[in-house]
């Protein structure tokens, strides 16, 4: 047995008591003054109802524990034991009360976080539409600037494009066309209306526009695709089209974006520089043989001219030798051709002006030619200098070119020869243009091939072009033909001022 | 719905229980220690209650703030001293094994079996329960001082879980 004061019991259960009321009353004013300084949130509800919890606990126990140490000290524990039963009830109803409060705080906890994401959300929204009511006018016209300035660069794209540009209905009814397009497809005549009219009526080949309509459908796009279109004078120019289906404008239905390019020009580069090359090609071939046949031919014609001078001239053999002599000759005069369109035999440049040089064939072959119908028209530009040349050659050059056209017109005609002075750089272009049939599509890339002619066989060797080729392009020029059947023909010189051996 | 067993098992106990039924008062009667058991019943409950909400404090991360941190140890003190209040009621009321008596106003003595004389120092520990449900409340009051003077929107600062 063990026997204790009952002092420090009694001392820290009357102060516990004392200090849990007072502790349980100020939660309960603060829990208090957290819900009146925010009503509607339903965390300070809960804990001022826990506080309320605890502090019914508190006082009912605290209040019972000092009770019972006043009337067990003023004798009374009968009194005591009457009302013991009733505080340790309430203890037992307030420890409840507290837990089942406590229990729901997870439950609290979830709405209130609800609440809380809500209201956020709402704080957001209402803060943006203020946002955007007090600041519409300005977003309206900051947007309708961007746009503004967006329409205008993709503006600037489409009508500045070299490309033709141009959107369709999807059954080809053209909707927009940039200027490109509208000068690529109607040329000069500017009074047609393009808009609104089929695009396929500008294909050349129905089934190149049904390829192209059909592969938009199945793939959405085409990338490009080669094709003949037509201007509206009927001429036709290959191009490339990429097109793309575009279901965006709601306005106007679907619709195809086409952006067209122009590859004429560059073909027909390509075909220059193509010819150029076969006949590079045919120029060191020719010269080859050229250099090996000439010396045979000099050896044959040389002693050919000693035996005739052995000959009688009224012999047989005399006349055979004779005839050997004119064939030699004239194969020399085919290989000094060849040679010359080959370039390979040496020019004599001196200061000439091209219109005595013309003027002089021209009187040529007036004078060595029957009378007939020909009439040569000439049309000089006056500015013309002197011009640095190999008088003799150009000589050939225009004799070949102005003798064909004779042949072209036939008993009656003109040929048209005008000359002009190009600038930078200053260069003198001669045109020879006869009224004749003209030239055959199919013959035009072969007139410049050595040995290619359309006269009948004997008349001409084939060799008058090609070496007026030769001669041209060593003298740093050019020459060209157009022609079409019925139309008449035009050789076009272009010769550099001060001459240029290459 | 095909019951899993035949009707005849669920049949015979009922009848068997309505033919042999005595009479039988209309409430049952609520003796002494009734009382005690469902405070003791009680005790429990409110720890259970406080050891939930520490755990739905520290799920939602609230005991990252100072203020719910605190009221965090004050449920933690209540789990402490409901422990101590079963002990003493268990002690004074339950068990057979300690016998207090008083002295006088001013000493008691207490009597317990010759193994369980450590019970009689146990019981002047645990009868000081103040010790505990005083920090408890303490921790309380501090806690709900700190969320006052922290703002009226409790525990969404940074991220917290529901």
């Amino acid at each position: 047995m063990m026997t204790v004061s009952t002092i420090p019991i009694w001392v820290v259960d009357i102060g516990g008591s004392i200090l849990m009321i007072v502790l349980s009353l100020s939660c309960l004013r603060l829990a208090y003054d957290l819900r009146r300084k925010d009503r509607t949130n339903v965390i300070w509800t809960y804990l001022l109802w826990v506080c309320c919890a605890l502090t019914l606990f508190a006082v009912s126990r605290s209040a019972g524990h000092i009770l019972k140490q006043i009337l067990i000290f003023s004798g009374q524990r009968g009194v005591w034991d009457v009302i013991r039963p009733v505080s340790g009830g309430l203890n037992t109803f307030a420890f409840i009360v507290v837990a089942s409060v406590t229990l729901f705080f997870q439950q609290t906890w979830t709405i209130y976080h609800t609440i809380e994401n809500d209201r956020s959300a709402l704080q957001r929204a209402r803060d943006e539409l203020l946002y955007l009511n007090q600041n519409l006018e300005n977003l309206v016209a900051e947007r309708t600037r961007e746009l503004g300035h967006s329409e205008k660069k993709y503006r600037r794209i489409f009508e500045t494009s070299r490309d033709m540009i141009l959107v369709t209905a999807v059954d080809g009814t053209i909707l927009d066309l940039n200027p490109m397009g509208r000068e690529t497809l109607v040329r000069k005549a500017t009074g047609l209306e393009i808009v609104g009219q089929p695009f396929q009526t500008f294909f050349a080949q129905t089934i190149d526009w049904d390829n192209l309509l059909r592969e938009v459908s199945s793939k959405g796009f085409v990338s490009n695709a080669e094709v003949e279109l037509r201007h509206v004078d009927g001429s036709s120019f290959r191009a490339l089209v990429s097109a793309g289906q575009d279901r965006a404008l709601a306005e106007e239905g679907e619709a195809i974006h086409f952006l067209v390019k122009d590859i004429e020009e560059r073909r027909l580069m390509e075909k220059q520089m193509a010819q150029a090359d076969k006949l590079a090609s045919i120029g060191e071939f020719s010269a080859g043989i050229a250099h090996e046949i000439n010396n045979p031919l000099g050896v044959i014609l040389g002693y050919t001219q000693l035996l005739i001078r052995r000959e009688d001239e009224n012999s047989e053999r005399y006349t055979d030798l004779k005839t050997i002599e004119k064939h030699v000759r004239n194969c020399k005069t085919i290989v000094e051709d060849l040679l010359n369109f080959a370039r390979s035999s040496p020019t004599r440049k001196d200061q000439v002006h091209l219109h005595d040089i013309i003027d002089d064939v021209i009187h040529f072959i007036q004078h060595h030619s029957r009378k007939g119908g020909l009439t040569i028209q000439k049309t000089y530009d006056g500015t013309l200098p002197p011009m640095v040349l190999d008088e003799k050659k150009v000589k050939q050059v225009f004799m070949n070119l102005i003798m064909n056209a004779k042949h072209a017109v036939g008993k009656s005609g003109t040929v048209r020869l005008t000359t002009r002075l190009l600038d930078d750089p200053k260069r003198a272009e001669v045109e020879v243009a006869d009224d004749g049939y003209g030239i055959e599509k199919k013959n035009l890339s072969r007139i410049f091939d050595p040995f290619f002619t359309t006269k009948p066989t004997g008349e001409g060797t084939g060799l008058g072009l090609s070496v007026s080729y030769g001669i041209i392009k060593k003298h740093g020029g050019d020459i060209h033909v157009d022609s079409s059947p019925g139309a008449g023909t035009v050789f076009t010189v272009v010769l550099p001022i001060n001459g240029r051996d290459t | 719905m095909r019951l899993p067993f035949p009707r005849f098992f669920i049949a015979l106990p009922a009848a068997l229980t309505a033919l042999l039924a005595q009479p039988a008062l209309a409430t049952q009667g609520h003796g002494a220690p009734e009382g005690l058991y469902a405070h003791q019943f009680a005790h429990v409950f409110f720890a259970i209650s406080m050891g939930i909400l520490i755990y739905w404090l520290r799920r939602a991360r609230l005991v990252d703030q100072p203020g719910w941190r605190h009221i965090q140890f004050s449920a933690v003190f209540f789990i402490l001293w409901n422990i101590d209040a079963f002990i003493v009621h268990m002690l004074e009321e339950q068990l057979a094994v300690l016998a207090v008596t008083r002295v006088n106003p001013w000493h008691i003595s207490l009597a317990s079996p010759a193994p369980y004389t450590w019970l009689q120092y146990l019981y002047i520990v645990v009868k000081l329960d103040h010790l505990l449900c005083v920090p408890a409340m303490a921790f309380l009051f501090s806690g709900l001082r700190r969320l006052r003077s922290g703002g009226s929107r409790p525990g969404l600062h940074g991220s917290t879980r529901t």
